[in-house]
């Protein structure tokens, strides 16, 4: 695990966690060595901050982006919208604002690791008081099988087998309705809350199926 | 139809819940008090329980219940209430739209069948139901109205009352309850109760039903051939004659009309020979500007007969008031024909005439013309008493020659000619003394019949009466000229305190003083001039590029040269006075004026520098306590996570693992709590600085705030959500929109009492989505609402842990910052209500 910040104490606070919870970790302090550093041996994750001394954190993710698809977790004291959909948008597979929760720092760097499309991993996912097989594409409730159509379907299998993990409202539209669609977030929404009306307890309420506003929707297991 | 038809009275209200329903049942109740058959045939209490009690004891036709989309509607029976033919029904909701299968489409053409029935029928119809007005409200409130009555039905009604109630009444009904239940109140309805849109509600009402009072009453003279003037409205016309004198009469009919809520014309009366009139067109057409300005209209009418075209012009108009001029002529000219005011008064019937003695206009003639100390009728009387008086007296005394002595002879003259000083002064008093003198030599004083004197004795005596006559004569001149001149003094002193006055009492009184200087000196302007910084000389006082105008009443003239007077005021000021030279005893007010407009001119720009400087001085204050509130709120958590921390790493004390927990614990609580003011803190600074980066895009709000509640963690579990799936999306920052959710959210939480958790809902209205955060805390007094929202002045102190009270500030300012609006308002019921406004995102981003 590769992780990039300019800044010593935060850098000594996350080796010590990190690594108290198991991780081999990497620092690196600017973004010229962190890219040499990920060339040198390939990490299995970047935990990037934004600002950096020689080049923006976006840059650093582009460059990453150019030849590998390690995931790369964005660590931002900017807590402004604009760069959190930039640095999304540039390849980041989440973000955290500082201050962080280490706690949460830790749940997510373990949903962006959670290697993608391993079904056989988790074959069924308890939402709430539904049960969602993956393989049979059923969903049970009280025992009673709940019904959903093809799009909902495909929705909720690209958040369930991303748990924990930001999908971005982009990804989503890409995935399920196709390239031209990326600007429809309407769709989103209004299958979103179906999907919570026949999963959810409080629909109103989600504890399961969440929206990041103007991000994306995340699954919380 | 042989019957005659059933009478119809509508209550017309501005709005729901001024109480029309009411109205109708009392009238209703009213009629059955007084024997009528009286029958309710629909009336909707919305659940308000004094109307429910005024429909207790009156008959209530069952309603009848029709079927629609597997749905049950409770309709209103015209069929039954036909049958049942009472005298009269009440019907409410005359725009009502029946659901379709039960006969006619619109309740009021079931309240046309009864009427055509012979029956009665009392109905009521908010303004914003008429069919004409529609588009107009729904301007107003954003509300569209899809049931409408046509205006034709209510304007037909027999009798139209409207049912008013100020619109802070009506909202405090609201807040009361006594409209809707609180829990029916949402953000379109509250929206609806602005007060600005019951005021125009209100008044659309109010000009709707003035316009069929117009035309009823139109009819009415019609059908009756009424050429009477009726008064529905005052109408004040001003008679102008085309003399400088109008402008004074303008004013004061605007005054008049002012007062009542009049409107105002002037007319001018031209020669019906087609020739111009006797008016100078010069201050006709600035009158005419006068009276526009002044909300008036100007009108010209020609007539040889210049009252009765007058009175003609102003019963055509329906005119209540008449203003004239009083008349300039002397008596004299009155003998031979009663002036126009006079005609004009006695034939004017029901309009009242004002005749208007334009004072001030006078006054500066009045001066000049006394400038004699006695008047030119005394001075007459006195010449003619000396020059006829005298040899009648001579006449008189002549056959008594012989019985009175040389001494009475001599007193009785000296006694005419003090008489006569006494009436005409110096000159006459001299004529009658010389003449005196020369008749006693001639005719009383021996030798008889000449002019010579014979004794010593008798030139002495002589000399005493023409000494004596003389000097009578010079009092009785100073004693005039004194009352003269105390007379102009009283007039300048009234004149100057008037001026006084106006400075003080005055909102702007260096117009105000203008004004008066103009009226009472009659001039075409009057301009406060000052130089500019640039002027250097005296000798460039006429160069016009020095001098500015600061303010000026008519035309300004452009510098002290081209002014006719021009009264100096230190050096850089200087009063112009054009349209007239001034007689140099009327200088000597108008350089006090002068003086009093140098005042006030200082007076307005000191209060204007006082204004500018306290807004710096309010900026001051403001950083000061934000220093002290700053710093001790940073501090506080930095201490105790430094002490905690400290204590930790510290060697020599030993901790057990629950107090090391606790410890950590502190620590982190502290941490966060400066972790949050921080990023309050750089919000807000950002926001002051302009800096926010704000990227809208659209959010659906049932979307947003589940997000903000789970960041308030477990205290939000209980807030109660309202939100339709189908609003429309906002437009707005994800970011900065969960700060505002919080921060309102946050503050509705700490104020509710646990077990009213706060709500939060949402509705939409004309472009514009409200989200309103109800608590039913404490609530705050409606003039400490704003101040909420002014940062570090949080409303109460005991509580520590709420902040320095930026959140409110913070979210109002980021609510602004994207096209919103942040506004409290109270919870009917009590509490304090969050309206959080957002602009809809418009349907273009989702192409």
């Amino acid at each position: 695990m590769l992780v990039v910040d300019d800044e010593p104490q935060i850098l000594r606070a996350l080796r010590i966690n990190l690594t108290a919870h198991g991780y081999d970790v990497q620092v690196a302090a600017d973004g010229a060595s962190a890219l040499r550093s990920a060339a040198a041996a390939v990490p299995d994750l970047v935990v990037l901050d934004l600002g950096l001394p020689d080049m923006d954190g976006t840059e650093v993710i582009g460059g990453l982006r150019g030849w590998t698809d390690v995931p790369i977790l964005v660590l931002s004291g900017r807590a402004g919208s604009p760069d959190k959909v930039r640095a999304l948008d540039a390849g980041a597979d989440d973000y955290v604002t500082k201050p962080f929760d280490i706690g949460e720092l830790l749940a997510r760097v373990r949903a962006v690791t959670r290697r993608r499309g391993t079904p056989e991993e988790s074959p069924t996912v308890v939402i709430g008081e539904s049960l969602v097989d993956l393989a049979a594409h059923t969903v049970t409730r009280d025992g009673k099988e709940i019904r959903l159509t093809p799009t909902e379907w495909h929705l909720l299998e690209i958040l369930l087998r991303n748990p924990g993990k930001l999908v971005s409202q982009r990804q989503l539209l890409h995935d399920v309705w196709g390239p031209t669609y990326a600007r429809e977030t309407n769709y989103l929404r209004q299958y979103l809350a179906q999907l919570r009306r026949k999963l959810e307890a409080d629909p109103a309420r989600p504890r399961h199926l969440l929206t990041e506003p103007g991000m994306g929707y995340r699954f919380r297991p | 139809m042989g019957m005659a038809r059933g009478q119809l009275r509508i209550y017309l209200g501005a709005a729901p819940g001024v109480g029309k329903t009411f109205a109708a049942l009392e009238e209703a109740r009213r009629r059955a008090g007084r024997g009528t058959d009286v029958v309710v045939g629909f009336v909707e209490t919305h659940g308000r329980a004094a109307t429910a009690a005024l429909v207790e004891g009156l008959t209530v036709l069952p309603r009848k219940t029709v079927e629609y989309r597997g749905v049950e509607f409770t309709e209103f029976d015209l069929d039954a209430a036909l049958a049942r033919a009472p005298q009269v029904v009440l019907v409410d909701e005359l725009a009502h739209t029946n659901v379709p299968g039960s006969g006619n489409e619109k309740r009021w053409q079931d309240v046309d069948r009864l009427l055509d029935a012979g029956i009665d029928v009392l109905s009521t119809v908010n303004v914003q139901h008429l069919e004409s007005l529609n588009d107009v409200v729904a301007q107003i409130t954003g509300v569209p109205q899809q049931e409408t009555v046509p205006d034709e039905v209510v304007r037909r009604a027999d009798q139209v009352e409207l049912v008013d109630m100020t619109p802070e009444a009506l909202r405090r009904r609201m807040t009361h309850g006594n409209v809707y239940p609180p829990e029916k109140i949402d953000a379109a309805l509250s929206n609806y109760f602005r007060i600005g849109n019951l005021t125009a509600l209100r008044e659309i009402a109010l000009l709707w039903l003035a316009d069929k009072v117009e035309e009823q009453l139109a009819k009415y003279r019609r059908d009756q051939h009424i050429e009477d003037t009726w008064e529905s409205r005052e109408r004040v016309v001003v008679a102008l004659s085309g003399g400088p004198e109008g402008d004074t009469l303008i004013r004061r009919a605007a005054r008049i009309a002012v007062r009542s809520g009049a409107d105002l014309r002037a007319v001018y009366v031209a020669g019906g020979d087609g020739l111009a009139g006797t008016g100078s067109t010069r201050h006709l057409a600035r009158q005419r500007l006068l009276i526009e300005s002044l909300g008036g209209t100007y009108h010209q009418v020609i007539g040889n007969d210049i009252p009765q075209a007058m009175l003609d012009f102003a019963r055509g108009v329906n005119a209540t008031q008449l203003v004239l001029g009083a008349s300039r002529r002397g008596r004299f000219a009155q003998i031979f024909s009663r002036g126009v005011g006079t005609t004009v008064t006695a034939a004017s019937g029901t309009i009242d005439v004002h005749l208007v003695t334009h004072e001030e206009v006078g006054s500066g003639r009045r001066r000049s013309a006394a400038q004699t100390a006695l008047s030119s009728r005394r001075q007459v009387l006195g010449y003619v008493l000396a020059l006829a008086g005298m040899p009648a007296l001579t006449a008189a005394l002549l056959p008594f020659r012989g019985e009175l002595s040389l001494t009475s002879d001599v007193l009785i003259f000296l006694s005419a000619t003090l008489l006569i000083a006494l009436v005409g002064g110096f000159w006459p008093a001299l004529i009658a003394a010389v003449g005196g003198f020369t008749l006693l030599d001639f005719f009383f004083v021996a030798p008889l019949g000449t002019f010579t004197i014979a004794t010593r004795e008798h030139i002495f005596a002589l000399s005493v009466f023409v000494l004596m006559a003389l000097m009578v004569a010079t009092i009785v001149g100073i004693s005039a000229r004194r009352t003269v001149q105390a007379t102009q003094a009283r007039a300048e002193a009234q004149t100057l305190a008037t001026l006084a006055g106006s400075v003080l009492r005055g909102g702007d009184p260096l117009r105000a003083l203008l004004q008066q200087v103009r009226e009472a000196f009659q001039l075409s302007s009057v301009t406060l001039l000052e130089r500019g910084e640039e002027g250097v000389g005296p000798d460039e006082r006429n160069d016009p590029g020095d001098w500015h105008v600061v303010a000026s009443e008519g035309e300004p003239c452009g510098s002290p040269g081209a002014a006719e007077t021009d009264i100096p005021v230190g050096d850089d000021l200087s009063l112009a006075l054009c349209g007239r030279t001034l007689p140099a005893a009327d200088r000597r007010i108008v350089e006090a004026f002068a003086v009093q407009a140098a005042v006030a001119l200082r007076q307005e720009r000191l209060s204007a520098q006082a204004a500018a400087v306290r807004p710096l001085a309010d900026a001051d204050r403001m950083r000061t306590a934000l220093l002290a509130a700053v710093s001790h709120d940073l501090r506080t958590p930095l201490a105790s996570a430094k002490a905690a921390v400290a204590g930790l790493r510290g060697s020599g004390a030993v901790f057990s693992e629950t107090e090391r927990e606790e410890l950590l614990a502190t620590a982190d609580e502290s941490l966060d709590r400066l972790g949050r003011l921080v990023a309050n803190l750089l919000d807000m600074s950002r926001l002051q600085a302009g800096v926010l980066g704000s990227l809208p895009v659209p959010i659906w709000l049932e979307e947003a705030v589940p997000p903000a509640l789970d960041e308030l963690g477990e205290a939000a579990a209980g807030v109660g959500l309202r939100i339709a799936g189908d609003l429309p999306a906002v437009l707005a920052d994800p970011g900065l929109l969960e700060r505002i959710l919080v921060n309102v959210i946050g503050n509705a939480l700490r104020f509710s009492p646990p077990d009213r958790p706060p709500t939060v809902g949402a509705s939409a209205y004309a472009g514009h989505v409200e989200l309103r955060v109800v608590d039913h805390g404490p609530g705050v007094p409606e003039d400490a609402q704003e101040r909420m929202f002014t940062p570090f002045q949080r409303l109460g102190d005991r509580d520590n842990s709420t902040g320095v009270g930026l959140g409110l500030a913070l979210a109002r300012g980021l609510a602004e910052a994207m096209g919103g609006t942040l506004l409290p308002e109270d919870t009917p019921g009590g509490g304090l209500t969050m309206v959080l406004t957002l602009p809809e995102a418009s349907t273009g981003t989702q192409e």
